[in-house]
C-alpha cells in the first residue's frame, strides 16, 4: 500500500503527467455543477461538489454504444477501445458501485468485452466526501463517505492537500510511477481524514436495512403498497438512468445509412415498454408491478443472485425525481 | 424528396413530364394523398436519413379534394417551418408550396428553384444520423 | 398563505365528506425540505395532509389520464372517479388542454383554484423572496386563477408584461448560433423522458418514439435521435403548451427545454389567436384554419 500526499495546486502536474500517455477525467464545471468529464490544459477542476447528476457507470456502460455492424462484407463485432484512462474525483458510493457493475458484466460464465476492457484500463481514484447532501444514505447499504471498494486509489482532502492511499496493485503502480509528485503525508494528515470521514458519516442519513430481503420476498406483486406507492411516480427514467449500479440493456438493431448496426443501449423498467413482448402483450400490467419490480431487483433479486444490496446510496434518484418519491421512504413503507 | 399531393401537385409534375418540360432530376417523389397527410415526423425524418431538402406540395387553398387538408396543413407547416429555422435548420433546407394540376410549368420552376437553394447550402448536415 | 392553506383544507375535507368526490388530488409534504409532492387524500382525515405553499410547483394534471383510464384487469362496467384538483392557474389551463382533447371529461374533475404567488425555483431557492422564484412564474401572464370549479381566495401575484424577451433574443442570433445552442442543450440529454412523462399534454399512450413498427428514431443517445425526439415532442405540444414548466423541472440534466416550447407557444398566439387551456369552446388550432391563415411561409417558384 502506497500512501502520498499531495497540493491541490499541483495537480495540474499529475493531470499532465497522466496526459502524457493517458486520458484524464474529472469534475469540471460545465454551467450546471460538476461534471465528470475529460481534463484538458484550460479546464479547471472544482472540488465542491456533492456528486455528479450522471453515474460514472456511464465511463464503462454507456448509455448506448455500437457493439456489431453489417455491411456488404458481412457482420463484424466492434472492436474494444484501447488506451489508459485516469478518473479523479469518483465518490465512494460510485465506486462501490462498480464491484457490483463487476459481478454482472465480468461474470465467471458470460464476460462482456466491452465493460471488462474499459475497467482494465481505467484507474479509478475515488474522492472522499466530506459533506454528504441530505440525500445521501451510504452508511446503511454497506458504504461510507471514505469507503474503498471499488477504487483503485482513495484521495481524502485535507486542507489545501490530498492524501491518496493506493487500494489495488494498479494504484500503487500509478503512486509509485508519479512517486516524485507525492509528499509523504504527516500524521496530522492522516489524523484529520479519519476525523473527517467520521464527522461525514454522522450527517449521512439512516435507512432500515436490516431484514429487507425477508419482507420483501413476503410482498406479492398484488400488495396494495406497490400501487400506493406507484400512484405518485411519473413513470419516467430518471431514477434507473442515474442509478450507478441499474444494468439492464437492450439490443437493437438499426439502419444507418449503408450499414446496419446492433446497439445496446441502457433500458429502465419504469417503461412499460420493458416488459412488452413481440405480440404486444404485457406482462406487467400496472405500474406498481413495475416499482416492485425495480426495488426488488435491487434489494431482494440481487443479494440473491450477488450476494448484495445493489443500491449504493448515493441519493440520485432522490435529489432528482419529478415526483419527489424517495426510495428510503419507499423501504421504510414497504417493510412495515 | 418532394411529397406531392395526389390530387393536384403530383398531377402537376405529371403534366410537367408530359410536356417535356426539362427540370432538375435529383429530387424523389413521395405521392401522399394530401398535403395534410404528411406528418411533420416524415420531414425530420426524411433530413435524419440524410436527404439534403425536403419539399411538401398540395393544392392551392380552396382547392383540396378533401375541402379542407391543405388549409389544416397550412396552419402546421407555417409552424414547423418557424420552430424548424428557430432551432437553427439551415433556412431553405424545408420548403412549402402548393400545384394544381394544370401548373406543369410552375412545377418545373418550382423544383428548380427549391434545387438552385439547396445547391447552395450544400449536403445536409445538421439531423443527419451518421454511421461514424 | 397559511390562511389559504386552511381554507383549502376545509374546502377539500368537505368535497370529500359529502361524497361529491371520491379524490383530492393536492400536494403533501415531501421528504426534503422546500420541496412538495402530490398526496393522493382519499378521505376527510387525508386532508388534512395538504399543503399550500410556495413549492407546490409540480403541474398535478400530468396524474389525471390514467386515473380516467379503464384499469386493465377491470372487466365489465366501470365509473371514471369523480375527482378534485388543487391548481395553479397553469395546471387548470393543462386540464382544459385535456377535456378538450377527450382525455377526461369535464364532470368529472373538480377544479381548485389557487391564488398563486409563484412557485419557488429550487435551483435559486438560496436567494432572496423577490429573486427565487421561477423563470416561468415570472413570466406568467395570467396566475389569477379563472375558470376553477371552486376558488380559493387570496392574493395573486401580478401579471407578466413581455414573457417572450428571450425568445425574441434568440430569434436575433444567426441560425447557426441558434442551432449551436440548440444542440448544446439537446446533447445533454440522457433520454430519460422525464420531460415527456411529467408533461400533462403528453397523455399518448404509446409515444412516437417507443413505436417500432417502424420506428421513427434509434433507442440510444446518439445526438441524431435526441434531436429528432426533442423537435418531435416540442411540436407535439405546439398549441397544447400552456408553459407550465414541468418538463424542465422533471429533466435531471437541466435542458433549457423553455427557450425552445416558449417559441411554439408565441407562434400559436401571433399566427393563430390562440392561448391553450383557456377556452372549451373554441377548437385546438390545428384541427380547424381560417382561410386567411398566414402564407407568408410558402415558396412561390418565381420569387427571389
Amino acid at each position: 500500500m502506497a500512501q502520498g500526499s499531495i497540493k491541490k495546486a499541483d495537480l495540474g502536474k499529475l493531470i499532465e503527467a497522466v496526459r502524457r500517455d493517458g486520458r484524464f477525467f474529472g469534475p469540471i464545471d460545465q454551467g450546471d455543477g460538476a461534471c465528470l468529464a475529460e481534463v484538458t490544459p484550460d479546464a479547471v477542476l472544482k472540488l465542491d461538489y456533492a456528486n455528479f447528476t450522471l453515474p460514472p457507470k456511464r465511463m464503462f456502460f454507456p448509455r448506448s454504444e455500437v457493439i456489431a455492424t453489417h455491411e456488404a462484407s458481412g457482420m463484424a463485432a466492434v472492436p474494444v477501445q484501447e488506451g489508459q484512462v485516469v478518473l479523479f474525483g469518483v465518490r465512494p458510493c460510485d465506486a462501490l458501485a462498480l464491484t457490483y457493475l463487476d459481478k454482472v458484466f465480468v461474470d465467471k460464465q458470460f464476460t462482456d468485452p466491452y465493460y471488462r476492457s474499459r475497467r482494465e484500463r481505467t484507474l479509478v481514484i475515488s474522492l472522499a466526501c466530506r459533506e454528504p447532501a441530505a440525500t445521501c444514505f451510504c452508511t446503511s447499504v454497506h458504504g461510507a463517505p471514505d469507503g474503498r471498494a471499488g477504487a483503485d486509489i482513495l484521495a481524502v482532502e485535507v486542507g489545501e492537500a490530498l492524501v491518496l492511499e493506493s487500494l489495488t496493485k494498479a494504484g500503487e503502480a500509478f503512486m509509485t510511477h508519479h512517486a516524485k509528485l507525492f509528499a509523504s503525508p504527516t500524521p496530522a494528515q492522516r489524523t484529520a481524514c479519519d476525523a473527517q470521514a467520521s464527522e461525514a458519516a454522522k450527517k449521512v442519513s439512516a435507512v432500515p436495512i436490516d431484514g429487507l430481503k425477508a419482507k420483501l420476498s413476503g410482498c406479492a406483486e398484488n400488495a396494495g403498497v406497490w400501487d400506493d406507492i406507484a400512484e405518485r411516480c411519473l413513470a419516467c427514467g430518471v431514477c434507473t438512468y442515474l442509478c450507478p449500479t441499474c444494468h439492464c440493456f437492450g439490443l437493437y438493431d438499426e439502419q444507418v445509412g449503408q450499414t446496419m448496426r446492433r446497439v445496446r443501449a441502457q433500458d429502465a423498467c419504469t417503461f412499460p415498454t420493458f416488459t412488452q413482448e413481440a405480440s404486444g402483450h404485457n406482462p406487467r400490467t400496472r405500474h406498481g408491478m413495475r416499482m416492485r419490480q425495480r426495488v426488488m431487483h435491487k434489494f431482494c433479486y440481487a443479494t440473491e443472485n450477488f450476494g448484495d444490496i445493489f443500491c449504493v446510496g448515493c441519493g440520485r434518484c432522490v435529489a432528482s425525481c419529478p415526483a419527489h418519491l424517495d426510495i428510503r421512504e419507499t423501504i421504510t413503507e414497504v417493510s412495515q | 424528396m418532394a411529397f406531392l399531393c395526389n390530387w393536384c401537385s403530383y398531377a402537376g409534375a405529371d403534366l410537367a413530364g408530359v410536356s417535356r418540360l426539362q427540370y432538375p432530376t435529383h429530387v424523389r417523389v413521395i405521392r401522399v394523398p394530401c398535403s395534410g397527410r404528411v406528418n411533420p415526423l416524415y420531414i425530420v425524418k426524411a433530413l435524419q436519413l440524410g436527404v439534403d431538402g425536403v419539399l411538401v406540395s398540395g393544392c392551392h387553398p380552396g382547392d383540396c379534394h378533401y375541402i379542407s387538408g391543405n388549409l389544416v396543413a397550412r396552419r402546421k407547416f407555417a409552424l414547423l417551418k418557424s420552430f424548424l429555422e428557430y432551432v437553427g435548420i439551415e433556412p431553405g433546407r424545408v420548403q412549402f408550396s402548393w400545384v394544381s394540376a394544370s401548373e406543369g410549368n410552375r412545377f418545373a420552376d418550382l423544383i428548380q428553384k427549391v434545387s438552385d437553394d439547396i445547391r447552395k447550402l450544400g449536403p445536409a448536415r445538421q439531423l443527419k444520423k451518421e454511421a461514424r | 398563505m397559511r390562511d389559504v392553506q386552511d381554507k383549502l383544507r376545509a374546502t377539500a375535507k368537505d368535497l370529500l365528506a359529502s361524497g361529491k368526490v371520491e379524490l383530492v388530488l393536492g400536494f403533501e409534504p415531501a421528504s426534503l425540505p422546500m420541496r412538495t409532492r402530490a398526496c393522493f387524500a382519499r378521505t376527510a382525515d387525508a386532508a388534512e395532509r395538504l399543503v399550500w405553499n410556495e413549492f407546490c410547483s409540480q403541474n398535478l394534471a400530468a396524474y389525471l389520464p390514467r386515473l380516467f383510464e379503464k384499469p386493465a384487469h377491470i372487466r365489465g362496467d366501470w365509473t371514471p372517479p369523480k375527482v378534485a384538483v388543487v391548481t395553479k392557474n397553469c395546471d387548470a389551463r393543462s386540464i382544459i388542454g385535456l377535456v378538450k382533447e377527450h382525455q377526461l371529461a369535464r364532470e368529472n374533475v373538480v377544479i381548485i383554484g389557487m391564488p398563486c404567488q409563484g412557485m419557488v425555483d429550487p435551483e435559486k431557492a438560496a436567494a432572496t423572496v423577490d429573486e427565487r422564484i421561477a423563470q416561468a412564474c415570472l413570466e406568467c401572464v395570467s396566475p389569477s386563477p379563472i375558470g376553477a370549479d371552486i376558488l380559493i381566495e387570496g392574493q395573486s401575484r401580478p401579471a407578466a408584461a413581455d414573457r417572450f424577451q428571450r425568445v425574441k433574443d434568440f430569434e436575433a442570433l444567426t441560425p447557426a448560433q441558434r442551432w449551436d445552442a440548440f444542440v448544446k442543450e439537446i446533447s445533454k440529454c440522457t433520454r430519460c423522458y422525464a420531460c415527456r412523462q411529467a408533461c400533462p399534454n403528453c397523455y399518448c399512450k404509446s409515444c412516437f418514439i417507443e413505436q417500432s413498427k417502424p420506428s421513427w428514431a434509434g433507442a440510444g443517445d446518439d445526438l441524431a435521435d435526441l434531436l429528432l425526439f426533442h423537435i418531435g415532442r416540442m411540436f407535439h405540444q405546439a398549441g397544447r403548451c400552456v408553459e407550465c414548466d414541468a418538463c424542465v423541472r422533471a429533466c435531471p440534466m437541466g435542458i433549457d427545454l423553455r427557450l425552445f416550447t416558449q417559441k411554439l407557444v408565441k407562434d400559436v398566439e401571433e399566427l393563430f389567436g390562440y392561448v391553450p387551456g383557456v377556452s372549451l369552446d373554441d377548437l385546438p388550432p390545428l384541427c380547424t384554419f381560417q382561410s386567411d391563415d398566414s402564407e407568408c411561409f410558402v415558396t412561390g417558384p418565381g420569387e427571389e
